[in-house]
């Protein structure tokens, strides 16, 4: 039978997923991005600068990874040489970011999955968020009104962990989340201007100050998070592992894995990353080629050519057509379907032997869990994944600060050329992003976004070949069809973005 | 809690600011109708938007964003955040639409794709029909953010959807219905939830272009601390220079929002302050035209 899932709620926007279910089966798996903005055609004739403000308002989760994108392909056609300051804040602002996203993404988007709010009405003890928490559920429940302590309530049915304490501490940790995503958030805005959107960064830098004022108090604040994530947001992530550990074998895709790498240590565009670049098939690494990608169409709402590489890329909707189900096109590298996001980050970094915290961590964490490292493809281990990135981005950070030169400039004089093009790459916290910009006569003549989600929630190839979150899906067992909080889990663990991946 | 007491208060205080008399037929019948136990419940709804509205309300710092889903507001539904999911989440909304799950008002963030409804779709609905319906059984509408005010940014020129706001959506077809335009790109939390408080134990702000004066009274201009620079002609050569940036294309001069007295992100920074030109977000004309860009690099080269 065909169940829709969608509107899949706790992800950032429209998705529907039609399974199949056979015999507790997903046995097929279409993913639907049901909206469409049309950014690329939006941007044909504008000033180029505008770019890294309008491309922002693609997604307004992570905005920041989008200004950086288009900010470096900018760079690249204006042939800007960027300060080291500016480097760095563009590091500082988009690190930050990730931080504040890895957080949402565990607790307020995922823990819901595995956690059982109901368990707070069974609290016993003194702390005052929790004790109003459950006043307030009480309160709702009595009220014999139409969806109580919504939106915490109703949910999926399933299995939820049974240990009330551990859910009581989770509820504890899902405020304070709340809370410590602000103080990420706040020390971006300090030299990006505002979250969500900025409007100091630019190609060239930032046009902050380079102040030890705002220095210090953008290390108090990620202090203050760094603290979050080593004493809760790991361990609850291994308390989760902990309870559902089916899930290291569950949510596998099928395919190989991108990263253009994070957080570059030298203003060259070819610098070496904190988290190295690479292309991943059958465990081996090989060396991103940009060639390599391109967008099938068949599948998708457009009526444009298929199979176009970046630089050739055309956008005619067709919400009408014939056998297409989604909004999103179909990447594809050399052929091959892709997974991008923390494990492919983690993976494709781990087996370069780039960065030996990473390496550290995972072979603990895989020890404690009893996994080998390629499990990390998996619905825990894309949760893992964020977590160690999120210790080892926090600490780069606050190094990074200490690297600024205070009272230098953060910003290079920009002068847009007649005509030129430029790419621009790096990996926003849902995975590899990519914007292309062709300038003719000062203006924008061509623009490109090949998005982290487009990847993933990526529907069939013109081959008919499943994108990376439909390939996770097929094959899992649903207890309750209807709803599969299975499959939710699986499709959560990617984080999809379908404001991303259409835009 | 928002106990009897409140909603009478908000209804007397809606009947103040409009009349009752005035107000329009749905409206009116919504607010008899009312469960004083079940004031005010919020469905928030997104269209053509990049959720940055729904993510800048999670940043509000006093109130909290629990306490305010909780004590000011009962959130209904928010895709972000509802732990149900699918079908049950659609049938969820659909009550609420349909007029069986009692009064609410209708927040929604993003714009509607007037001339390609498909390019929007919540469940079994597009998210113009669900607006549509909606009109028939909520209270009101706060409208959040640039898109769902204006268009914003899916209604720039040369867009292929045909995106518009929700005010013009609604005129479009006849439908008179109470709707607060929160304009901004993203909105600041404070702006949606100081409003939806005023609503809670006020009653409806003070309005121009249906927006609060409260916030949207002054332009960003005026309040500047840069004003001094600007009088004095100390004008910012190239970005990154301290002085009034408008000869860098600053958009203050256009653009009615109260983030020099304001700030953003807990008070600590706001666009100027960074040396970063307003780039005219909270106006109704944002990034609408491409003959206007956000910056004048190259007029002061010349």
């Amino acid at each position: 039978m065909k169940i829709d899932l969608g509107p899949v709620t706790r992800i950032e926007g429209h998705l529907n997923v039609r399974t199949t279910v056979e015999n507790g089966m997903v046995v097929d798996a279409q993913c639907m991005s049901e909206m469409f903005r049309g950014f690329e055609v939006l941007l044909l004739g504008r000033d180029p600068l505008d770019a890294q403000q309008i491309t922002q308002r693609i997604c307004g989760v992570c905005p920041y990874a989008h200004a950086i994108a288009s900010s470096r392909a900018q760079e690249n056609a204006y042939k800007l040489q960027v300060p080291a300051n500016g480097r760095i804040l563009h590091n500082l602002i988009e690190g930050a970011n990730h931080l504040y996203d890895y957080l949402l993404h565990f607790y307020q988007l995922s823990a819901l999955d595995f956690v059982d709010i109901t368990a707070i009405l069974q609290y016993k003890g003194k702390d005052a968020d929790l004790l109003k928490v459950r006043q307030w559920v009480q309160v709702e429940l009595n009220r014999g009104k139409a969806f109580p302590a919504a939106p915490f309530l109703p949910r999926l049915s399933g299995k939820y962990i049974a240990n009330a304490e551990i859910n009581i501490g989770a509820i504890k940790h899902y405020l304070e989340a709340m809370e410590i995503q602000k103080k990420a958030n706040r020390a971006a805005a300090i030299f990006g201007g505002k979250f969500p959107h900025s409007t100091a960064i630019f190609p060239g830098g930032c046009t902050q100050d380079v102040r030890i004022d705002l220095i210090a108090a953008y290390q108090a604040l990620i202090r203050e998070v760094k603290e979050f994530v080593v004493s809760k947001y790991i361990p609850d992530v291994l308390t989760v592992a902990a309870a559902f550990p089916e899930y290291w074998k569950i949510g596998a895709s099928k395919g190989g894995f991108l990263s253009y790498g994070l957080l570059p240590l030298t203003p060259a565009q070819d610098s070496k990353r904190l988290f190295a670049p690479g292309v991943m098939f059958d465990g081996k690494v090989t060396t991103v080629d940009l060639k390599q990608i391109t967008q099938d169409i068949q599948y998708s709402k457009y009526s444009s050519p298929s199979g176009l590489k970046i630089q050739d890329s055309a956008l005619t909707p067709a919400p009408h057509k014939e056998g297409a189900y989604s909004w999103s096109k179909a990447p594809r590298y050399g052929g091959r379907m892709i997974e991008v996001g923390p494990a492919a980050r983690v993976l494709i970094d781990y087996h370069q032997g780039n960065n030996p915290t990473l390496k550290e961590m995972v072979n603990k964490f895989a020890g404690i869990a009893k996994i080998t490292p390629n499990e990390l493809n998996s619905v825990l281990g894309r949760h893992l994944c964020r977590a160690i990135q999120a210790s080892i981005i926090a600490d780069f950070l606050l190094e990074e600060t200490e690297r600024l030169e205070h009272g230098a400039t953060a910003m290079a004089d920009i002068k847009i050329p007649r005509s030129g093009e430029g790419v621009g790459m790096t990996e926003a916290s849902r995975g590899a992003l990519l914007h292309y910009i062709r300038i003719e006569n000062y203006k924008i003549a061509k623009y490109e976004c090949v998005v982290p989600t487009t990847w993933n929630a990526s529907p069939r190839d013109d081959r008919g070949h499943p994108g990376a979150m439909e390939s996770a899906l097929i094959g899992t067992r649903v207890a309750t069809p209807e709803e599969q909080i299975e499959s939710l889990r699986i499709v959560h663990s990617f984080d999809p973005c379908i404001a991303c991946a259409v835009h | 809690m928002i106990d009897r007491r409140d909603f009478l208060k908000l209804a007397a205080a809606l009947s103040a600011a409009f009349g009752i008399n005035g107000l329009p037929e749905p409206v009116m019948a919504a607010l008899k109708k009312i469960d004083p136990a079940a004031v005010p419940k919020l469905i928030y709804l997104q269209g053509l938007s990049c959720t940055g509205c729904s993510i800048s309300l999670l940043q509000a710092e006093t109130p909290s964003p629990l306490a305010l889903i909780t004590d000011y507001s009962q959130l209904a539904f928010h895709a972000d955040l509802s732990a149900i999911s699918g079908k049950k989440a659609f049938d969820l909304v659909d009550k609420f639409i349909s007029g069986q799950a009692g009064p609410y008002f209708l927040v929604v963030e993003g714009a509607i794709p007037e001339k390609m409804p498909e390019a929007c779709v919540i469940g079994s609905k597009t998210f113009a029909q669900l607006l549509e319906d909606a009109a028939r059984t909520m209270s009101g509408a706060i409208a959040v953010g640039a898109c769902a005010c204006d268009g914003g940014i899916p209604a720039a020129e040369g867009n292929l959807t045909g995106a518009i706001g929700v005010k013009e959506f609604y005129q479009k077809r006849g439908i008179k219905k109470l709707v607060v335009n929160i304009r901004g790109c993203s909105v600041h939390p404070d702006w949606v939830w100081h409003t939806i408080i005023h609503l809670v134990k006020v009653g409806v702000p003070e309005l121009i272009n249906d927006s609060p004066k409260l916030f949207y009274g002054r332009k960003v201009h005026e309040l500047c601390p840069r004003y001094h620079d600007f009088q004095q002609e100390i004008f910012a050569k190239k970005l990154g220079d301290k002085g009034c940036l408008f000869k860098l294309g600053c958009l203050g001069p256009d653009t009615y929002a109260d983030c020099p007295t304001r700030w953003w992100n807990g008070g600590r920074t706001w666009c100027i302050d960074s040396n970063a030109p307003c780039i005219g977000c909270a106006s109704p004309n944002f990034a609408r035209k491409k003959s206007i860009p956000f910056y004048r690099l190259s007029e002061i080269k010349k």
